[in-house]
């Protein structure tokens, strides 16, 4: 067996819990679980934002003005920048009546990725395709 | 016989998911299959010893350590452990203390994965 | 896939179980998602017991609410832990917890 994937399916809103932090700062993990697996192995996940789970992708967030923790943006970008897929449902997001403009990048920090707009189609698509589902 | 993996991040009291996760995983070993369970967020507050069994509350101390017992590995979030004022001495022995790629690593292996998310 | 849902909420839980599609589609309700099985609202059952016919709640949490297999819709089927062990391995490649 070489890799396996995960599907991270964050649908919790921000900040009341630390449940969509957990669920970002989990899929980044994949960075270093190589060392505990046999080489050639790795988990490969692939981060869908559904549901409420899109208000995580708002910018400009002030948690660590108003709160002292990094903010769920700041783990957003860093996903983007270790290359984390981070697909977003658009039917959610037109929704909602969030702009594309009003989400999160990392361009400035050098990332590659950005966030993927896609139909949920494609997100059921990688739930069917993925080994494991993980539903923050 | 298969390989579970139950990753829980609800709290120990005011969620029964660790009540939940707990049973599930003592079902699971006494059928043979093998069992490995990730805390992160509230519920490594689960790893804490000398927890007191008053009946408004839930309580998980004797269950974790019979799994133990059993062969079911058992892994506190250290980040998330610390960040609640729980620290190695306090913990229940046997409970392993890693980072959150411990959790991933065990997917690799599992045959079937519940993710119970906090709440 | 194959997927069980463990439906874990009785009013939370509508939105993303209404998108999820799968080959084999499997509602495991425990904790008060044991309502789902056991209440009628206005005299109509819970819409999640149309989306699938494999559905199971845990005789443990029904009883822990006062509830027992004669509240349950007959569609459901009534099961302990050692039965849903047996329907993870057996039954369903993938779990969510929702």
């Amino acid at each position: 067996m070489s890799d396996i994937t995960c599907a991270f399916v964050i649908q919790r809103p921000p900040y009341k819990s630390e449940t969509s932090t957990l669920g970002f700062t989990h899929a980044i993990s994949y960075q270093v679980v190589e060392m505990l697996l046999e080489d050639g192995q790795n988990v490969i996940p692939t981060v869908c934002m559904l549901g409420e789970g899109i208000l995580n992708l708002i910018k400009d967030q002030k948690a660590m003005e108003n709160y002292g923790v990094t903010s769920i943006e700041s783990h957003g970008k860093n996903g983007l920048l270790v290359d984390l897929d981070i697909l977003v449902c658009k039917e959610d997001l037109d929704g909602f009546g969030i702009s594309e403009d009003r989400l999160l990048d990392a361009e400035e920090m050098g990332a590659d990725k950005k966030l993927q707009i896609v139909p949920y189609a494609e997100i059921q698509k990688v739930m069917e395709s993925s080994n494991h589902l993980l539903f923050f | 016989m298969g390989i579970l993996t139950i990753g829980c991040f609800s709290s120990l009291v005011g969620s029964k998911s660790l009540d939940f996760t707990l049973k599930l995983a003592n079902a699971a070993v006494d059928k043979g299959h093998k069992v490995n369970i990730w805390l992160s967020g509230n519920a490594t507050v689960l790893g804490k010893n000398h927890q007191k069994h008053l009946k408004d509350y839930s309580t998980g101390e004797k269950p974790v350590m019979a799994l133990l017992e059993k062969g079911v590995e058992v892994c506190e979030c250290e980040a998330c452990a610390l960040a609640r004022g729980i620290t190695k001495p306090d913990a229940i022995p046997g409970i392993q203390w890693n980072a959150m790629h411990w959790y991933l690593a065990k997917i690799y292996s599992s045959d079937r994965v519940l993710h119970i998310g906090g709440e | 896939m194959k997927l069980g849902v463990f439906v874990n909420d009785y009013k939370n839980t509508v939105g993303t179980i209404e998108k999820l599609k799968a080959e084999k589609l499997g509602f495991i309700f425990i904790q008060n998602g044991v309502f789902h099985a056991a209440l009628k609202e206005n005299g109509n059952p819970s819409p999640l017991l149309d989306k699938t016919s494999n559905l199971y709640a845990l005789s443990e949490d029904l009883a822990t609410r006062g509830l027992s297999s004669a509240d349950v819709d007959s569609r459901v089927k009534v099961v302990t832990y050692s039965d849903v062990v047996d329907l993870i391995f057996n039954d369903y490649e993938k779990l969510a917890w929702l």
